[in-house]
């Protein structure tokens, strides 16, 4: 809400300065954003008079003209013809500045020197009228600053009104809660009010969403444009100046809260206004010229014809006012939020009306948004007043609200005793009576957001100020902290980004093609992902299945940035349709079926994982790092190694892609994608991804490493080398040089892989370093030929291999 | 004179000389292997004095006292002076080795390869820890939630305006038979905030309850430099038999004071949410003006109600907090769409 400070200081006046009255208004809830000065640029714009009018020969559109600032005469060109002699204009002299930075100077025209400028509304920021000068008021005097005449320097708050406080999308209610927040007195204006008889009689058929109509007849009006002062408020405050009559109503809807709507009353269709529902098959021309079909949920008034409004939301384009009005109806009624909510979301149509509606506008307000608006009318467009009727079939009654001071007090937590808890509540208009231990309070009609007890807790508070309120801080009583899977979540990602991998942030948006692509079967879960009804785009249809797809684009985004390496992964959620090993969170009372959330990790890299040096080459990224990277994690969770065994699964390389195993279970893959998804996703070439089910690993926390002391004596260290065929897993011999080493090995560490001619086709030789320890017994050499014999034989018997001696 | 005495004057004269060459040919010595040769040659078996004491066996015990005396000085006075060579030319070797060793030091050294941590992760995870120092236990929630946990049960208005398609995203729903309203809303949703966790606490753990909830929550909101339809919020929850409002002003200022630093301008102001009364908002001085740090509230009587608490029993406050504009405040970045854009040379900036 644009709240200009002049508008405001008619209705309150705290005395305060700009500044303070802004930190009076953030502290009581009225959040100040800012404070501008839309006009307040303009300097040296004065008032003058027309006296002379010559056509410049040669054009069409400029006329040289006289006019006289009360002390000088001034002759300026001017390319606008919408004034006459005698008028009073704005003059912008030489050395004057206008809002946006523009400064007038002496300048030559057509020939013709021109001594200043006539400036039109949208130059003086007052309105976006730009299609002929500002004429302002006969009453203005002759050679006064613009500034003071038109309060140029006027500041205009803008507030944050909260949905709760419909009340604040008015001058008067701000002023309401600044007359109660700093005591300073409230100036409302009298009710005149609306004569007991109208010819314009009203049916209200749906006396639930309609809860009052009055109407009122203006004859003789005179449509034009409203004056200088009326057309800078309106601008200030953030709507258009159209006519005096539409702004009339405009205005009053700013001031009071209560929107308006003013027809031309000969262009209705016989006496009766009704307030109905629409029919089927009814259409309605609006304001903004668009033809509408109208919904049976629709509220609309009519006339003997048809529709002539939409309820609340914007009037019809046939009884608009218009040039030639001179009989106006005005229909200040109200209309109940939800239907005005439903039509604005049918029609997608937001009007400054339908907001205020929206919020809740109190029935109670009509009589004096009526009274304002036709005076206001009568001010500006000429006019008097016919007639009027108020419709108000049920009017509500309003309970008196319970207030227990005690819990109130205890509630805020300040000392705050039964009366002054009424005096609090009797600054925003409540009348309190006390009942025993009790108050009785009953809210003032234009606070329909109090209802319940605790939202006097609030105005109590929020009177007394919140920054009054002092600080405590209560014990918990209890330790905090994280659940223990929490914490190992925390330890993955910290162990990862440690070991070189950078953490990525992705949006769980994909598209069902993504997961195509992948060339996952149809069957598979990761192929049902689950749509979304609204989605940004037709790119973020689906929540993804897979943390695949946006690891992959991210490698993409990075490499087609000339980033030449990457290792990233992310921790996050993937959604799936549950099933009951994989179930969804509860849903609630109507029991609605929500995903499985499974916390995935996901791994993608390309490039180099050790950049080229100058004392070293570069080392390209590879399976080994995804799997080395899972290995570390299960480590830092205190789990034992994950158990990696080849696949041949979509979307990776046949040959080199590992399932990793934990308890037996498979929780992921890894591995280079196939180089046909790499070249259908324009992916580097040798990326590699993998993904992999965290829960298992995280559940029940970190577990802590349980030691294996040190043995005290020494032990024996030797190497042996075994020759199997190529199709034998490493993995496989490593178990069976374990086996053969005997209970006291204490490491078996590959250090070379060997290919060659002496040791025959498809074969390769594997050799270790052994290290064997015993913490009681001195190891002889005796020892280290026994194991040796071992692993000879156990590497023979289990995978067909022989030691190279 | 005694033939002796001729014999040991005779050998004094030998020593003087030996002792005189020796010396010289020890400050002549300019390298390790020629002062090597020098030491064999005047103090080695071959050398004068050797010859000399060879002599000694032939001499009266008088003059063997006197001559070999005289030798062992002379020997002692070599030695020292060949030591003191010795660790001079050592010295001078080493100086050239160590020369030719020197590297520059100038050139790239090798720091351990590491990554780091997404920016609003840390940034979650450090606020987070703050208020478990204060004790609260960290939970987590659904992001695929119901309308019910998120509006119903929050307090919030049938025809809020929030419910609409233009604020929440809204999810299929997964039973075939499930009807969409004709709004097109479907009672399944991405949550729009953390706070129907608090209902889900409610509904397992009885009170008293101090938890805080960080998460992911979605908004139908365009992405651009200040809003992501992703974002990241941080729920705290109080309930117990006798919070107060001023309990909930302490605790979010000691927070943020926490977050912020100890000197950090606070406001508290009235704000509006469904499911808080009285609400508030907590500003914060920065950068010349006022930054919408956190809102917040006592728990409305119809949560607890929801959540199945008795609103006569027990009351408490709740609040939640933006993440990510605080790890924008946290790490000068200027558009938030940077922490979705993943380009590795921003996610460098943390390693």
């Amino acid at each position: 809400m644009r709240v200009p400070l002049s508008w405001l200081a008619e209705y309150v006046d705290p005395g305060l300065s700009v500044d303070e009255l802004a930190d009076v208004m953030t502290a009581g809830g009225l959040v100040v954003e800012a404070i501008q000065y839309p006009t307040g640029a303009v300097r040296g714009v004065r008032v003058a008079e027309v006296r002379n009018i010559a056509p410049i020969e040669g054009s069409d559109m400029l006329s040289l003209v006289d006019v006289f600032d009360g002390e000088a005469e001034h002759r300026v060109v001017c390319g606008a013809g919408n004034f006459s002699v005698d008028d009073r204009v704005a003059l912008a002299v030489p050395g004057a500045e206008l809002p946006g930075g523009m400064r007038i100077d002496e300048r030559r025209i057509m020939g013709h020197m021109s001594r200043g400028m006539l400036a039109s509304g949208r130059e003086l920021a007052i309105s976006d009228d730009h299609r002929g000068i500002l004429v302002l008021d006969d009453d203005a005097p002759l050679g006064a600053d613009l500034r003071s005449w038109l309060q140029l320097d006027d500041p205009v708050y803008d507030i944050e009104v909260t949905p709760d406080r419909g009340y604040l999308l008015s001058i008067l209610g701000v002023a309401r809660d600044i007359a109660a927040l700093t005591g300073a007195e409230l100036r409302v204006p009298e009710i005149v009010p609306a004569d007991a008889g109208c010819r314009v009689p009203v049916t209200i058929e749906d006396t639930d969403r309609c809860r009052r109509f009055e109407v009122r007849t203006i004859d003789g009006v005179a449509v034009g444009p409203s004056p200088a002062w009326l057309q800078r408020r309106l601008t200030a405050a953030g709507m258009r100046p159209v006519s005096n009559v539409v702004d009339a109503t405009n205005a009053v809807m700013l001031e009071i809260g209560n929107p308006i709507h003013a027809y031309d009353e000969a262009l209705l269709a016989g006496p009766e206004l009704i307030v109905r529902t629409a029919r089927p098959g009814e259409r309605l021309r609006t304001l903004d010229g668009v033809d509408r079909e109208l919904d049976a949920e629709d509220l609309l008034i009519c006339d003997a014809k048809g529709p002539v409004a939409l309820a609340g939301v914007m009037g019809g384009e046939h009884s608009e006012i218009n040039d030639e009005t001179t009989t106006i109806a005005l229909e200040v009624a109200n209309f109940s939020p939800r239907t005005v909510l439903r039509t604005v979301r049918r029609h997608q149509l937001v009007t400054q009306g339908s907001m205020r509606w929206e919020r809740m506008v109190p029935p109670e307000s009509v009589p004096l948004a009526a009274s304002r608006c036709a005076e206001l009318i009568c001010q500006i467009a000429g006019g008097t007043t016919t007639g009027g009727s108020d419709h108000y079939p049920n009017p509500p009654e309003h309970r008196p609200i319970t207030l227990r001071p005690a819990r109130a007090a205890a509630y805020l937590g300040i000392d705050v005793g039964p009366g002054q808890q009424g005096r609090l509540l009797e600054r925003i208009g409540c009348e309190v009576t006390h009942d025993g231990q009790h108050l009785a309070v009953t809210r003032p009609p234009y606070r329909p957001d109090l209802t319940d007890e605790v939202d006097l807790y609030e105005e109590i508070a929020r009177i007394h100020g919140y920054e009054r309120v002092p600080e405590t801080l209560p014990s918990t009583g209890q330790v905090g902290g994280r659940l223990p899977e929490h914490g190992a979540q925390i330890r993955v990602r910290e162990a990862l980004a440690g070991a070189g991998w950078y953490e990525i942030l992705t949006e769980p948006f994909i598209t069902a093609d993504d997961l195509v692509v992948l060339g996952w079967d149809d069957d598979d879960r990761r192929r049902q992902p689950i749509a979304l009804v609204n989605p940004l785009s037709q790119e973020a249809g689906v929540l993804r299945t897979s943390l695949l797809p946006n690891l992959v684009r991210v490698a993409r985004h990075n490499a087609n940035r000339q980033v030449p390496a990457a290792a990233m992964f992310e921790v996050a959620r993937a959604y799936l349709p549950p099933t009951d090993d994989d179930p969804g969170a509860a849903g609630g009372p109507e029991d609605v079926l929500l995903p499985a959330e499974p916390l995935l990790l996901g791994l993608v890299g390309y490039g180099p994982f050790d950049a080229a040096r100058h004392d070293r080459p570069a080392r390209m990224i590879d399976i080994f790092d995804l799997i080395g990277a899972c290995q570390l994690l299960a480590r830092r969770l205190g789990r034992p190694a994950l158990v990696p065994s080849a696949t041949d699964q979509t979307p990776f390389h046949p040959g080199r892609a590992a399932q990793l195993s934990f308890e037996g279970r498979v929780i992921g893959v890894v591995g280079e994608l196939h180089p046909r998804i790499v070249g259908t996703l324009e992916l580097p070439a040798r990326t590699v991804a993998g993904e992999l089910r965290l829960a298992p690993l995280l559940s029940g926390g970190v577990v802590h490493p349980q030691v294996t002391e040190p043995s005290p004596l020494p032990g024996l260290r030797f190497d042996v080398a075994v020759v199997t065929d190529e199709a034998i897993e490493a993995s496989a011999v490593e178990h069976a040089v374990r086996a053969g080493a005997g209970p006291d090995v204490t490491a078996v560490t590959l250090f070379d892989v060997y290919r060659g001619d002496a040791l025959g086709e498809g074969k390769r030789s594997l050799a270790y370093h052994i290290a064997l320890d015993n913490a009681e017994r001195q190891l002889s050499d005796r020892d280290e030929a026994a194991a040796i014999d071992r692993i000879e034989r156990i590497v023979a018997e289990q995978v067909g291999g022989r030691l190279r001696r | 004179m005694k033939e002796s005495d001729t014999q040991v004057v005779a050998g004094r004269d030998d020593v003087a000389s030996a002792v005189s060459a020796a010396r010289e040919a020890i400050a002549e010595a300019t390298s390790l292997d020629a002062l090597d040769q020098v030491r064999s040659s005047h103090l080695g078996k071959r050398s004068v004095l050797a010859a000399v004491q060879r002599t000694l066996g032939g001499l009266s015990a008088d003059a063997r006292r006197a001559l070999g005396a005289a030798i062992n000085a002379a020997r002692a006075e070599l030695a020292d002076l060949e030591a003191a060579r010795r660790v001079a030319l050592e010295a001078e070797r080493d100086a050239v080795v160590l020369a030719e060793e020197a590297v520059d030091v100038t050139l790239p050294a090798r720091i351990p390869r590491r990554g780091s941590l997404h920016p609003v992760h840390e940034t979650t995870e450090a606020i987070v820890d703050v208020l478990v120092g204060l004790g609260y236990k960290v939970l987590d929630g659904p992001e695929v939630e119901t309308d019910w946990h998120n509006f119903t049960a929050l307090n919030s208005p049938p025809d809020h305006p929030a419910k609409s398609l233009s604020d929440t995203i809204y999810v299929q729903p997964l039973t075939a038979d499930a009807r969409p309203t004709p709004d097109g809303t479907t009672g399944i949703l991405l949550r729009p905030q953390t706070s129907p966790g608090q209902i889900r606490v409610m509904h397992e753990q009885p009170p008293p309850l101090y938890i805080v909830i960080p998460g992911q929550v979605y908004r139908a909101d365009t992405a651009d430099a200040t809003h992501l339809p992703m974002f990241h919020q941080i729920e705290g929850l109080a309930i117990d038999t006798a919070l107060s409002f001023t309990d909930l002003k302490g605790t979010v200022a000691e927070f943020a004071r926490a977050i912020l630093g100890p000197d950090t301008e606070l406001r508290f102001v009235p704000d509006h949410f469904p499911f808080t009364e009285p609400s508030a908002q907590l500003l914060a001085r920065y950068d010349g003006g006022w930054m919408e740090l956190l809102g917040c509230g006592m728990v409305h009587p119809n949560v607890l109600r929801a959540g199945g608490y008795d609103p006569e029993a027990v009351r408490g406050f709740a609040w939640g907090l933006g993440v990510d504009r605080m790890a924008m405040l946290r790490h000068g970045v200027t558009d938030m769409r940077q922490f979705v854009d993943n380009d590795m040379r921003f996610l460098a900036s943390f390693a």
